[in-house]
């Protein structure tokens, strides 16, 4: 049997190899890898762990003021939710197609909803299948409206206060909220209206002129 | 059998067995496919090259033609900062690197015995001018559909390989003075 | 390992016009090795001949197949990442006939044609003058063909997604169909004979 085979010139085994890869191909099975994927879960523990899987609302902004277009934003409410108001450059991916959106694996994502929940599930499912840039805006949107949006300060604040008070004031207007002073606890927990949509960030997904990249010949 | 030659090297050495000179290009396209997650092509970076004279000679022009404009979009760099464009550079270099270390640089006309050298340039051009067109219509060339699509059975790809080959065999008759 | 690199943020899109130019130094090697510099030795293919132009392109075919599925197989690489170019049916297959024309009318495709001119055959640097003309006149002329152009779309669809066979046998199928086009290749070659093996 070997003496057959070293007898074979070198074409004919070129073609014998290539047979022999082909005949296993049929048995060998899909090359796409589907739906099921394997998690280290003691590397997730320790993510959350260290804390290094959430951005802060201060931090979000600041990205979105600067410009950066370096992340995608995720919003993971319904759309008559994200129609009312949604953070600018936000695009909105409810829960359920997510799996199916199409996201590039080397750009951050920055998921947030309503409070918390959704956001950790998406976090779960999209680290679950790889992408190992994403983040959960931490306290989701309420905790954005809060301390973006609507951020307050007490009557006797200290002088510490009162200077980041003056910092967020500005990038509370950018985002057309209004910054609150004093008030009783009534008026402050009271529902204020969301700003309208029109901001200066802009409601579409930053551009400027980065197209996607072609791939044909 | 070639008209005028200068001479550069020595006697020109035998071409490589073709089996290993496509698994030598087999490689490269597997490597282009498993580092870039994209195979090779040719055609597309002429036709970068194209738009962007045309841009740099008519740019209003070239903005409102939806074929060129595909090709100058990205206005944050140099339209001539594009894969298939460092990629074509390369080729130059690896044909000159091949045929420099194996004695074929020779400065000749390739024809068959029975056609002058003028008639050949002719015909070289307008197979050139055919290829243009016919690249364009079907996205791509040999290296960039039928190799690189072929690899990943692309149906168009497939399809084009094809008409490729039936094209091809169906005039060969009315040219077989060219080469014979 | 994660494949495609690049599509996992590995590196760059500065890298990646590095690497294009390493990839090209590779493939217009090869190119140049099997000879495919000569415009007499291209067009021999389509007088049976010297078959070398099957040859090498189904190998080089088969190759980067087999390398594609095996990778994809045991999860190196995911296959969902790589480009595949969207099929228009019609206007890729006028295209091809085209090509094909242009093929033998000129002896050179537009990869093979930059080898020639390098190596310094004229009628390579020609044929690349042509190119350009054509897809200059492609480009001026694009109104009138664009609704042709875009015709028939049939999106990003592989054969084994077409024909609904499963993808391990179409790779078996090509290898066969490859195998027995060498062997008739071969055949062909000593029956007609006058193959060019060397400039």
């Amino acid at each position: 049997m070997k003496n057959i085979f070293l007898k074979l010139s070198m074409n004919k085994k070129l073609a014998l190899l290539a047979f022999v890869l082909g005949l296993i191909a049929v048995f060998a099975g899909n090359p796409y890898r589907g739906n099921s994927v394997t998690m280290d879960t003691k590397e997730l523990a320790l993510i959350v762990d260290k804390t290094v899987d959430h951005v802060s609302a201060e931090e979000l902004a600041d990205w979105i003021i600067q410009g950066k277009s370096d992340f995608k934003l995720l919003d993971l409410r319904t759309e008559k939710e994200f129609n009312e108001y949604h953070i600018s450059s936000a695009e909105l991916v409810p829960l359920a197609e997510l799996n199916e959106y199409p996201l590039l694996r080397n750009e951050k994502i920055v998921l947030y909803s309503e409070g918390g929940i959704h956001s950790a599930q998406a976090w779960m499912l999209l680290r679950a299948k790889g992408y190992k840039a994403v983040y959960m805006l931490f306290g989701g949107l309420e905790e954005w409206t809060d301390k973006i949006l609507f951020p307050r300060i007490a009557q006797n604040a200290t002088p510490g206060q009162t200077a980041a008070f003056e910092k967020i004031k500005e990038v509370s207007k950018f985002f057309g909220g209004s910054p609150q002073v004093g008030g009783t606890a009534e008026e402050v927990s009271a529902k204020k209206p969301m700003p309208k949509l029109e901001m200066p960030g802009g409601t579409s997904a930053p551009t400027a002129g980065k197209k996607k990249k072609k791939e044909g010949c | 059998m070639s008209s005028t030659s200068t001479e550069i090297q020595h006697v020109p050495k035998p071409y490589w067995n073709p089996y290993l000179s496509g698994i030598g290009l087999g490689l490269v396209l597997l490597l282009s496919y498993v580092i870039m997650g994209r195979g090779l092509g040719a055609s597309g970076a002429f036709s970068t090259l194209v738009a962007t004279g045309v841009s740099t000679i008519a740019p209003e022009h070239a903005k409102s033609n939806e074929f060129y404009s595909e090709y100058l979009a990205d206005t944050t760099k140099s339209p001539l900062k594009d894969w298939l464009v460092f990629e074509v550079l390369g080729v130059l270099v690896g044909g000159f690197i091949s045929g420099a270390l194996a004695g074929r640089i020779k400065k000749t006309v390739e024809k068959g015995p029975r056609i002058s050298v003028s008639g050949r340039l002719f015909f070289a051009f307008i197979g050139g001018t055919m290829m243009g067109i016919g690249a364009k219509l079907a996205r791509g060339c040999t290296s960039g559909q039928a190799l690189t699509g072929g690899a990943v059975l692309n149906v168009g790809s497939w399809a084009f390989m094809l008409a490729v080959f039936g094209g091809a065999y169906m005039i060969a008759y009315f040219f077989r003075r060219q080469w014979k | 390992m994660n494949a495609p690199f690049f599509k996992y943020g590995l590196f760059g899109d500065d890298v990646s016009l590095v690497v294009a130019f390493i990839i090209g130094i590779g493939f217009g090697f090869f190119l140049e090795r099997g000879g495919f510099g000569n415009g007499r030795k291209l067009a021999a293919q389509f007088y049976f001949n010297d078959l070398t132009v099957f040859k090498v392109m189904f190998t080089a075919i088969i190759t980067a197949m087999i390398g594609i599925y095996y990778l994809s197989v045991i999860g190196w690489m995911d296959l969902s990442l790589v480009y595949l170019n969207p099929t228009y049916i019609v206007p890729q297959t006028i295209g091809g006939l085209l090509l094909g024309f242009g093929f033998v009318i000129g002896g050179y495709c537009p990869g093979t044609s930059c080898v020639s001119a390098v190596t310094g055959k004229i009628d390579g640097m020609v044929y690349l003058l042509g190119i350009v003309v054509g897809i200059f006149i492609f480009g001026e002329i694009f109104p009138l063909v664009s609704n042709f152009y875009n015709s028939t779309p049939m999106g990003q669809i592989t054969l084994s997604q077409l024909f609904n066979i499963p993808y391990g046998i179409l790779v078996f199928a090509v290898v066969l169909m490859a195998i027995g086009g060498f062997a008739a290749a071969e055949w062909a070659e000593k029956k007609l004979g006058n193959k060019i093996v060397e400039p």
